[in-house]
């Protein structure tokens, strides 16, 4: 039963798009070096290529004459519940989506991509990790999966204002810009918000919060369910549209950007004349046009290295900004980590992985890659613009009993902000 | 066994027929790809679609080939990138400017172009062997390779390495008299044309989708494919 509606997913997720990629696939083996997963762990099964094998299967048979011989003839095996449950933990505990793989196929397939849509047939059939659909079932109906609710959001703010005395303005009609934080961001980074109020007043921005359009964060596009990531989306798009914004600014949350920014489009209508992007975006044009002034030099003490969210720099394109930003904030200590930027190596807890339990000895096994990158740059601090690369190196170094500061961007940024 | 008239058929109607199959499966291939239908892409742009593309390929061919070391990849498994690249470069210059090769394009195209001399060609012949023994080797060892190893890949394996093995034997004159390698060859490259459309070799031709697409995908993002 389940496999049939996984089944029916991929067959209408199957158009030239997804075809043209799965033929052009030689099964080199490129990528599975590519996978912070499979290079932690050495677990063959994940394999980035491995993890679309369904999806693969289901296009053989369904699509090609020669597909439906090898059905008939019993060598293509048709995709049972067990390898659906099977997949199911390979592709949400094995993989963040990062799409590092896509960069390192020799034919340039888009991987990533191409697990979320295995994601979605598994979401479809209802063979999703435990925790994970927790947490989707959470926002589902309270709105957050971390609880934000009406009360909490409103207490969460209160505190903020009372703690950095900050301005928070909320509901406001007439404001440009419409700034929506993630649930980690709220419950756990509050600091953050701080931060982020402090740099939008320093730059005149007139800007507002919502309460409708609380929080950004999409467990339904973890989840790889359309219908779930469309509802949370358009909460978010509700409250924008009526409050009249021209811009929607995705703060320091990585998939929700990537759900926002370059999923929404193709999933659903879009209200029209809404900018979207993203904080780090915003903080990169705050410099460069001098509408806000930072400290220069106020972290030349100690080697500091900037962490490339898979979300927000490789599928996001910010990658030059926050390096225009430590340009000027530490220009002599900063250093990079190899390989960087679009290369760079994953954080390991994306994609919904560090929600889920069962995949906590391999999501460290991957977190030992970047202990390696940082320790051969000798950093001191690792900034990053991503709260979820953030939870995962605040658990990660407990895990190891590695020391390093681990900084939100927006946090540094505000800090240095030159009074006028 | 009349090896003449064996070599004839191999040569002039089954390889006729072999290149029929060859061209109308890699049509029907394409046409069904082609109209699978394609969803228009609505997400507003960053940067170059277009910037994105040729990036794609001028990584995809004339960088990442030419200097694989810088990539961290490459330090993990070099046997992949060396063997597939040598390969490929052993095929190519075998198949395209080798002068007896270049004859049979000619006697197909209309026209020629220039060789290189048979020492160089056949040391790349060498190579492309030789490679293709390496991942062999590789495929039937590395974990990775096993798992995502199906019948259709040993097959291609095989398919590729009969052409390239006689030809090599054909032209030193080995072991059997000279219509008995040359209809071998023709034989083995008759088969290696009927298998293609069935196979993933096939990936000659998808490759310019899916490096388009990976070109219009980062692109569009402004980021570096």
């Amino acid at each position: 039963m389940q496999s049939q509606t996984a089944m029916n997913t991929f067959v209408k997720e199957t158009g030239g798009w997804v075809a043209a990629q799965l033929e052009a696939c030689t099964r080199c083996g490129m990528c599975a070096e590519a996978c912070h997963f499979y290079q932690g762990t050495g677990n063959p099964e994940y394999t980035p290529v491995w993890k679309v094998e369904l999806l693969r299967r289901a296009y053989e048979q369904r699509f090609s004459p020669f597909g439906k011989l090898k059905v008939a003839l019993g060598i293509s095996k048709p995709i049972t519940d067990e390898d659906l449950q099977h997949w199911s933990t390979i592709i949400y505990e094995a993989c963040t989506v990062c799409n590092k793989c896509a960069l390192v196929c020799p034919m340039g397939i888009d991987l990533g991509t191409l697990i979320h849509d295995v994601r979605a047939a598994t979401a479809e059939a209802g063979v999703v990790p435990a925790d994970l659909m927790a947490a989707v079932n959470k926002q589902v109906e309270e709105g957050s999966p971390l609880g934000v609710t009406d009360d909490v959001f409103e207490s969460r703010l209160e505190f903020v204002q009372d703690e950095w005395e900050v301005d928070l303005p909320i509901d406001k009609q007439g404001a440009e810009t419409l700034v929506v934080f993630s649930s980690i961001e709220i419950m756990k980074f509050p600091a953050n918000l701080a931060a982020i109020a402090r740099i939008l007043n320093a730059a005149g921005e007139n800007w507002t919060l919502s309460t409708k359009a609380r929080e950004v964060v999409n467990f339904g596009f973890y989840e790889g369910s359309h219908e779930h990531t469309k509802l949370f989306l358009s909460r978010v798009f509700e409250g924008a549209k009526e409050l009249g914004v021209k811009r929607i600014v995705v703060t320091e949350c990585g998939h929700a950007y990537d759900a926002m920014r370059w999923t929404s489009y193709n999933l659903m209508e879009v209200p029209k004349g809404i900018e979207i992007t993203h904080i780090v975006a915003l903080m990169g044009d705050y410099v460069r046009t001098g509408r806000i002034k930072l400290k220069k030099g106020a972290y030349n003490n100690g080697t500091i290295t900037f962490h490339d969210a898979c979300k927000i720099q490789r599928k996001g394109g910010h990658i030059k900004e926050p390096r225009e930003i430590l340009g000027v904030l530490a220009p002599e200590s900063f250093k990079e980590m190899t390989p960087n930027r679009e290369e760079a190596v994953c954080c390991g807890g994306g994609g919904g992985v560090i929600a889920i339990k069962e995949a906590d000895p391999i999501r460290y096994a991957a977190f030992q890659l970047k202990i390696n990158q940082m320790t051969a740059v000798g950093a001191k601090t690792v900034a990053m613009s991503c709260s979820n690369c953030r939870l995962q190196f605040l658990d990660g170094i407990q895990h190891f009993k590695y020391d390093v500061k681990v900084r939100g961007l927006a946090e540094m940024v505000a800090e240095a902000l030159e009074e006028e | 066994m009349n090896w003449d008239a064996f070599l004839a058929f191999v040569r002039g109607p089954l390889f006729q027929v072999a290149l029929l199959i060859f061209i109308a499966g890699m049509a029907y291939r394409l046409f069904r790809v082609v109209f699978l239908g394609w969803r228009r892409d609505r997400v507003p742009a960053s940067g170059s679609k277009a910037g994105g593309v040729a990036k794609s390929y001028a990584k995809g061919i004339l960088i990442w080939p030419f200097i694989p070391w810088v990539r961290n990849t490459f330090r993990r498994n070099p046997v992949i990138y060396l063997g597939g690249g040598l390969f490929h470069l052993g095929l190519f210059t075998v198949i395209f400017l080798g002068t007896a090769h270049m004859l049979v394009w000619k006697s197909l195209l209309g026209f020629g172009w220039p060789t290189l001399p048979l020492p160089i060609v056949d040391l790349m012949a060498v190579v492309g062997i030789t490679a293709m023994l390496v991942l062999l080797v590789f495929r039937l060892t590395n974990p990775v390779m096993k798992l995502i190893t199906g019948p259709a890949e040993w097959l291609n394996w095989l398919f590729v390495f009969l052409p390239m093995i006689t030809g090599y034997v054909l032209t030193h004159h080995l072991f059997f008299r000279y219509e008995v390698t040359f209809s071998l060859h023709m034989l083995a490259i008759d088969v290696m044309l009927i298998w293609i459309p069935f196979s993933r070799i096939s990936h000659f031709m998808f490759y310019f989708f899916s490096r388009t697409i990976h070109g219009i995908e980062f692109g569009k993002r402004a980021v570096s494919p």
